[in-house]
């Protein structure tokens, strides 16, 4: 038993961001259902509907600014970053594991550690959201809020029916990614691993 | 035979007419005479309060309101003067009779009893016709838009936004919904879709879109809607943008929601609107049904033209989306790939780990050993 360690791999503030993310996230793909398919759905009024929505996306976007004032105020926003040069055979590797070793009971090629704990994959993926699609989605919300104030802005996009086009389409991702997000967090030693991590901090390590 | 007949007829018709007609003509009172002392600017007496009050009339403005061009004159209207005796200061009585806007127009004046405004007079409260719609320069209301109707109706006496805190958007609710939709529930509704001409950042009139269709009013149809059902669909209204940008004419089209402009729409009362969001945000939705494009002519009509509703569907009228009501179905669907793709990957990778368990118990084991 001793082989095992637990190091601490999520510190305090990302927890705390990660699942006021989580819930607030799990809560606007809910909400943002019912107001558009309001004549399908029957779990609010489109008037309480709109006004959580735009609750918790406040929320959502005050998360993240937790989560940005964390990880740029401490430097580990490099945990994000890929390594060019081997980045594009560690994603290979990561790929067959993932399609082919973890089957077989091969190890994860990826050893976590609290100076390196994403996978290239997960890197790109994380990247991709944090920096791009979660500020957009953020951003777009913001003009629908208001649209008589953001107006301006509005048209710059090219009208009130494009920058709907872009929200909605990022609300299905989102949807999409809470599944396979989860599902991808049993993918540990044991199932609960890591999702234990993200309350406790500690992750096993072998 | 029968041409000579009709020919016959028109001018005996046409006699009558003149007849009957003639001392009426020659006895009535010319505009002219009463514009000879309300024509002058300085024209004004003071009200009991020691307040003036103007008795000018802007001719000019007059001459192109909707009554003076229907051939209503002052007298139709002050109907109590008869004539005018030159002998007295004042050729007419000092204080005539109220104007009777319903004598003319009955059936706004029946509509109108139904209605909180006239309603106030149990209060003492007295809103006259003219209240709202003003006299001597009424221009037609049809190809006004939200904004205008509402400028030169509601807003001129209440504040919206004292009463919709409630209403999410109400600014925009109030620039794309005109306040009778909503407050006159059972008046016809259209949306209204008028072209916006980008290059030039203004709505195109009627003439100056058929100028870049190459076409007139009644050419309007038989140009766009090719398969002559009376109805431009989405194919055709597509193959309508072409056309323009072909004449180099870039722009889209705005939406707004607007009453038809018939008697009911006095029909406002207290209590009549009806805060639910769901009447309009869903594709059912009967707000929607009837769209129409303007062609906006000079003197405030317009002419309109059916629309098939997808069309509120398409990036054509890219600035106007209520929400979940005219949504574009087509990123449902791509929702709904999206996620059976996201759920298909999840199902498949979990059910070969299901699969698999056997084989890595076995090398468990095996590196045990
Ligand atoms: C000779 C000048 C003169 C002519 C011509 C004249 N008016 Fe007047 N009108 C007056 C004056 C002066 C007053 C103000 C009366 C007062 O002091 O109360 C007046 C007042 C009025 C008023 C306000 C009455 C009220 O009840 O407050 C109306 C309406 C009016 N005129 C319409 C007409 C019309 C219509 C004609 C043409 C058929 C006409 N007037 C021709 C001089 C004239
Ligand atoms: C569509 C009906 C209509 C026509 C046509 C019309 N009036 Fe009037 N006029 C009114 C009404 C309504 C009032 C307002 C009475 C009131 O405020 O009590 C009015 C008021 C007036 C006043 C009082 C001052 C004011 O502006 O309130 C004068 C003067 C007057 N009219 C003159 C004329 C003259 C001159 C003509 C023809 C050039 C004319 N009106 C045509 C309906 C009409
Ligand atoms: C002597 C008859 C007569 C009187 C009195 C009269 N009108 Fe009219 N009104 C007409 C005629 C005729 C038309 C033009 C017919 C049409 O286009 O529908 C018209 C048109 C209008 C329109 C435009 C309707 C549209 O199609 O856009 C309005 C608004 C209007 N009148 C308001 C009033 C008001 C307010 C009064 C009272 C101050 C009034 N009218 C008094 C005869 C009258
Ligand atoms: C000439 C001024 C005036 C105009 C213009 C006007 N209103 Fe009113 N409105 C009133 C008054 C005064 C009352 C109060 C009546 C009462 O107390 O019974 C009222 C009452 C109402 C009410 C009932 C609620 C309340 O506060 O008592 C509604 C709804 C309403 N108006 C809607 C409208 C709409 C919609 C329009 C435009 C089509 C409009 N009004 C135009 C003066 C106006
Ligand atoms: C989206 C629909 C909608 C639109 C557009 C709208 N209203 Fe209302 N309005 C309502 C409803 C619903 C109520 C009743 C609110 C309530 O019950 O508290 C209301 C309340 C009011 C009241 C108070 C009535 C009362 O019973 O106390 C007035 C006055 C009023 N509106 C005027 C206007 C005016 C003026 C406009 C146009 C600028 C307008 N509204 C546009 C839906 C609308
Ligand atoms: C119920 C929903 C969710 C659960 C159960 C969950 C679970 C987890 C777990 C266990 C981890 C750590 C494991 C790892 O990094 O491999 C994690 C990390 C992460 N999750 Fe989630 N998550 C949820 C929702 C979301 C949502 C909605 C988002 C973003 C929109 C999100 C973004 C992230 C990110 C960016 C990380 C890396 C965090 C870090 O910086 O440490 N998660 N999540």
């Amino acid at each position: 038993m001793d082989e095992r360690k637990m190091i601490y791999i999520h510190p305090a503030p990302v927890r705390v961001w990660h699942w006021i993310n989580a819930v607030g996230i799990v809560l606007l793909v809910i909400t943002g259902l019912q107001i558009r398919f309001a004549e399908m759905m029957n779990l609010f009024s489109l008037e309480e509907a709109i006004n959580l929505h735009n609750y918790i996306g406040f929320v959502v976007i005050g998360a993240y600014g937790l989560w940005a004032s964390y990880y740029f105020g401490t430097g580990k926003i490099k945990l994000y970053f890929p390594n060019p040069k081997t980045f594009i055979c560690d994603c290979k590797t990561q790929i067959q594991y993932y399609g082919m070793g973890i089957f077989k009971g091969d190890p994860n090629p990826h050893e976590m550690t609290p100076d390196n704990k994403f996978n290239a994959l997960q890197k790109k993926a994380y990247l991709t959201i944090m920096f791009i699609l979660l500020p957009i989605q953020m951003i777009t919300g913001l003009f629908l809020w208001r649209i008589k104030k953001f107006e301006d802005y509005i048209d710059l996009l090219g009208g009130i029916k494009i920058v709907d086009t872009i929200h909605v389409i990022l609300f299905f991702f989102f949807f999409v990614f809470v599944f396979v997000h989860i599902y991808l967090s049993t993918l540990g030693h044991t199932p609960l691993a890591h999702m234990k991590a993200m309350f406790t901090g500690y992750e096993e390590h072998h | 035979m029968f041409q000579k007949y009709k020919q016959l007829a028109c001018c005996c018709i046409a006699f009558l007419l003149f007849i009957m007609l003639y001392p009426y003509t020659a006895l009535s009172v010319e505009n002219d005479e009463c514009m000879d002392c309300h024509g002058d600017d300085s024209l004004e007496r003071i009200e009991s309060e020691g307040m003036k009050e103007g008795l000018y009339l802007e001719y000019n403005k007059f001459k192109y309101s909707v009554h003076n061009v229907n051939g209503i004159t002052c007298v139709d209207c002050h109907s109590d003067i008869e004539e005018l005796n030159y002998d007295n200061e004042i050729p007419h009585e000092a204080s005539l009779a109220i104007v009777n806007c319903d004598g003319c127009h009955e059936e706004e004046g029946e509509a109108y009893l139904n209605s909180v405004h006239r309603k106030a007079k149990g209060k003492g409260i007295s809103i006259p016709c003219y209240a709202c719609h003003g006299y001597h320069y009424v221009s037609h209301l049809e190809a006004d838009s939200v904004f205008e109707r509402e400028n030169g109706f509601c807003l001129k006496c209440h504040n919206p936004n004292k009463f919709h805190d409630w209403l999410p958007q109400k600014e925009t609710h109030f620039a794309f919904v005109e306040c009778t939709v909503c407050h006159a529930p059972e008046v016809p509704r259209y949306i209204n879709l008028r072209f916006f001409d980008l290059s030039r950042n203004k709505f195109l009139s009627g003439e100056e879109l058929l100028k870049g269709l190459n076409t007139d009013y009644d050419g309007f149809m038989p140009l766009v809607d090719r398969d002559g059902n009376g109805i431009i669909s989405v194919n055709e209204f597509n193959d309508m943008i072409l056309i323009l940008r072909h004449k180099e004419v870039r722009g889209t089209f705005h939406g707004e929601l607007l009453v038809h402009l018939e008697p009911i729409v006095h029909h406002v009362n207290r209590g009549g609107a009806n805060r639910e969001c769901e009447q309009c945000h869903i594709p059912s939705s009967p707000f929607f049904q009837d769209v129409q494009i303007s062609l906006n002519k000079p003197d405030g009509t317009t002419a309109q033209f059916s629309v098939e509703r997808d069309v509120l569907e398409t990036y054509y009228v890219s600035h106007f989306y209520a929400l979940g009501g005219t949504r574009i179905r087509l990123l449902d669907k791509i929702g709904l790939a999206m996620l059976v793709a996201g759920a298909g990957v999840v199902v498949a990778h979990l059910t070969a780990r299901i699969v698999t368990i056997p084989v890595r118990r076995k090398r468990k084991l095996e590196e045990k050993v």
